[in-house]
């Protein structure tokens, strides 16, 4: 598959104002930033601290606007660094107490029974992304959500097709297992509630 | 053995299996309706899943994002969700009177062929004085085929359905099809529903003198749409998407592997880059 933006330079003559590499860089940095923000999302808990990772993957990609190789995917490259600034917060943090913590405020929340449905589901699914395991969530952010090929999702996480293909399967298992045992809990609430 | 077969099933919704073991999976699934009812499961909460965080690539990005895009640095105070603003640095807008001319002129190409460049010089709009007859060749043919992209949508807006000569039905392939025997190629739909653009047809209009496409999007959301997507031929060199303005329009245009595509409308631009991106890489990935 070709890269979206990486056409090469424009012929001269053809784009009224031609633009120097470094914002053309930018451009491109700005037209996945809705795409980056919705992959952080997936792997954070918070819009701002999705915000915070993507904010941060901007800087690390315009400091190291050199090694970007044209002809490759801009994308995937920004989602490499995405995932990498996660895993190196992830590591500065205690992974096992931020999984631990989640899961107690799962179990703790007593989500309001009169909510719109439709936006607990919603809301629901993202948690439920939360309580996966970093690797299977970023996996499954990658391939289910950003539409990227196993192989591409390999080369951003940096590991073999084979193991994308197990922590996916194990994440959209996973996933579903957790959305069941969402809806059985509302409906027991709503039951209780009658 | 389990993990193994849910690993199939994953893959096989991905369109991730080589044929052989695709014939596998399937005879597996046509066999066990209990696996059949796994793999509906697995489709359904693969398109929750997208639903979820659709949000994430409609709303708004943070300005601090994209200053830090920018590399420039934004005061907590400043950084605040603001909606992209087009940016200003285009020339002026023509002078009124030449609108009126780029809309007959758009009216007047309905179905029509138009020469590259012919008869368009006198438009103003060159910018610099280019040295050679086929630099301002290629330049003028730039803006006419701006110019009509957004002469087509004014007139599409102001028509309404009226204008669409393929209005869409339950079969889009149908709609395409039938757009597509007047086209040397075959025309290709992006979905645009995470965007909240609903297809709403297509209309046959004038790439650089070749007949195109014009795929029309609607949605309530109007910092979105409505939206105008022309998809033709080419044989022109590839541009990198470049944003223009025309009066009140936004456009995105590029040329790749002799597709000459535009986005035309008054979405904001962070959006209209989102779309274009989307759209480039499902005509890419399709």
């Amino acid at each position: 598959m070709s890269s979206r933006w990486n056409y090469g330079e424009p012929p001269e003559g053809a784009v009224p104002r031609p633009e120097p590499v470094s914002k053309r860089f930018s451009d491109q940095l700005i037209a996945v930033l809705p795409r980056l923000r919705r992959f952080a999302a997936g792997l954070t808990r918070s819009a701002s601290e999705a915000d915070d990772l993507v904010q941060a993957a901007c800087e690390r990609a315009l400091a190291r606007e050199h090694q970007f190789q044209e002809g490759t995917r801009f994308d995937s490259w920004m989602f490499r660094i995405v995932q990498t600034i996660w895993i190196d917060q992830l590591r500065a943090r205690d992974i096992r107490k931020e999984d631990g913590d989640i899961a107690e405020e799962r179990l703790g929340t007593d989500e309001p029974v009169r909510r719109v449905e439709a936006r607990l589901a919603l809301s629901e699914v993202r948690r439920a992304v939360s309580l996966l395991p970093p690797d299977q969530r970023a996996t499954l952010m990658l391939v289910t959500v950003e539409g990227l090929s196993y192989k591409q999702a390999a080369d951003v996480t940096g590991v073999p097709v084979g193991t994308i293909m197990s922590r996916l399967a194990r994440a959209r298992m996973a996933l579903q297992q957790l959305l069941e045992a969402g809806v059985g809990e509302r409906r027991s609430a709503r039951d209780a509630e009658a | 053995m389990q993990k193994h077969s849910d690993e199939a099933l994953v893959a096989y919704l991905d369109g991730e299996l080589a044929a052989d073991e695709r014939a596998h999976v399937e005879a597996w699934i046509g066999a066990d309706p209990e696996v059949r009812g796994r793999l509906l499961a697995l489709a359904e909460s693969a398109s929750t899943l997208r639903t979820a965080f659709a949000d994430f690539v409609t709303d708004p990005v943070p300005e601090r994002l994209i200053a830090a895009a920018r590399g420039e640095t934004v005061s907590p105070t400043e950084a605040e969700i603001v909606v992209l603003r087009p940016r200003r640095e285009t020339a002026a807008p023509p002078p009124a009177a030449r609108w009126y001319i780029q809309l007959a002129t758009a009216a007047g190409l309905f179905g029509l062929v138009v020469g590259v460049g012919a008869g368009y010089f006198g438009s103003g709009t060159l910018g610099p004085v280019k040295p050679t007859p086929a630099k301002q060749i290629q330049t003028a043919s730039l803006n006419n085929w701006l110019d009509n992209a957004a002469g087509d949508f004014k007139l599409m807006v102001n028509a309404g359905d009226t204008l669409v000569d393929v209005p869409a039905s339950g079969d889009n392939g149908d709609v395409l099809q039938k757009i597509s025997q007047n086209l040397p190629q075959q025309v290709r739909l992006p979905d645009l529903k995470p965007w909240g653009l609903s297809f709403r047809g297509a209309r046959l209009v004038v790439v650089e003198g070749r007949p195109a496409a014009q795929l029309v999007y609607t949605t309530d959301n109007k910092a979105i749409g409505p939206l105008a997507l022309i998809i033709g031929s080419t044989k022109q060199p590839d541009i990198a998407p470049t944003f223009e303005r025309r009066q009140d329009l936004n456009l995105l245009y590029w040329r790749h592997q002799g597709r000459a595509s535009v986005l035309v409308g008054q979405s904001e631009i962070g959006y209209l880059w989102g779309i274009a991106n989307d759209v480039a890489w499902q005509l890419d990935a399709i």
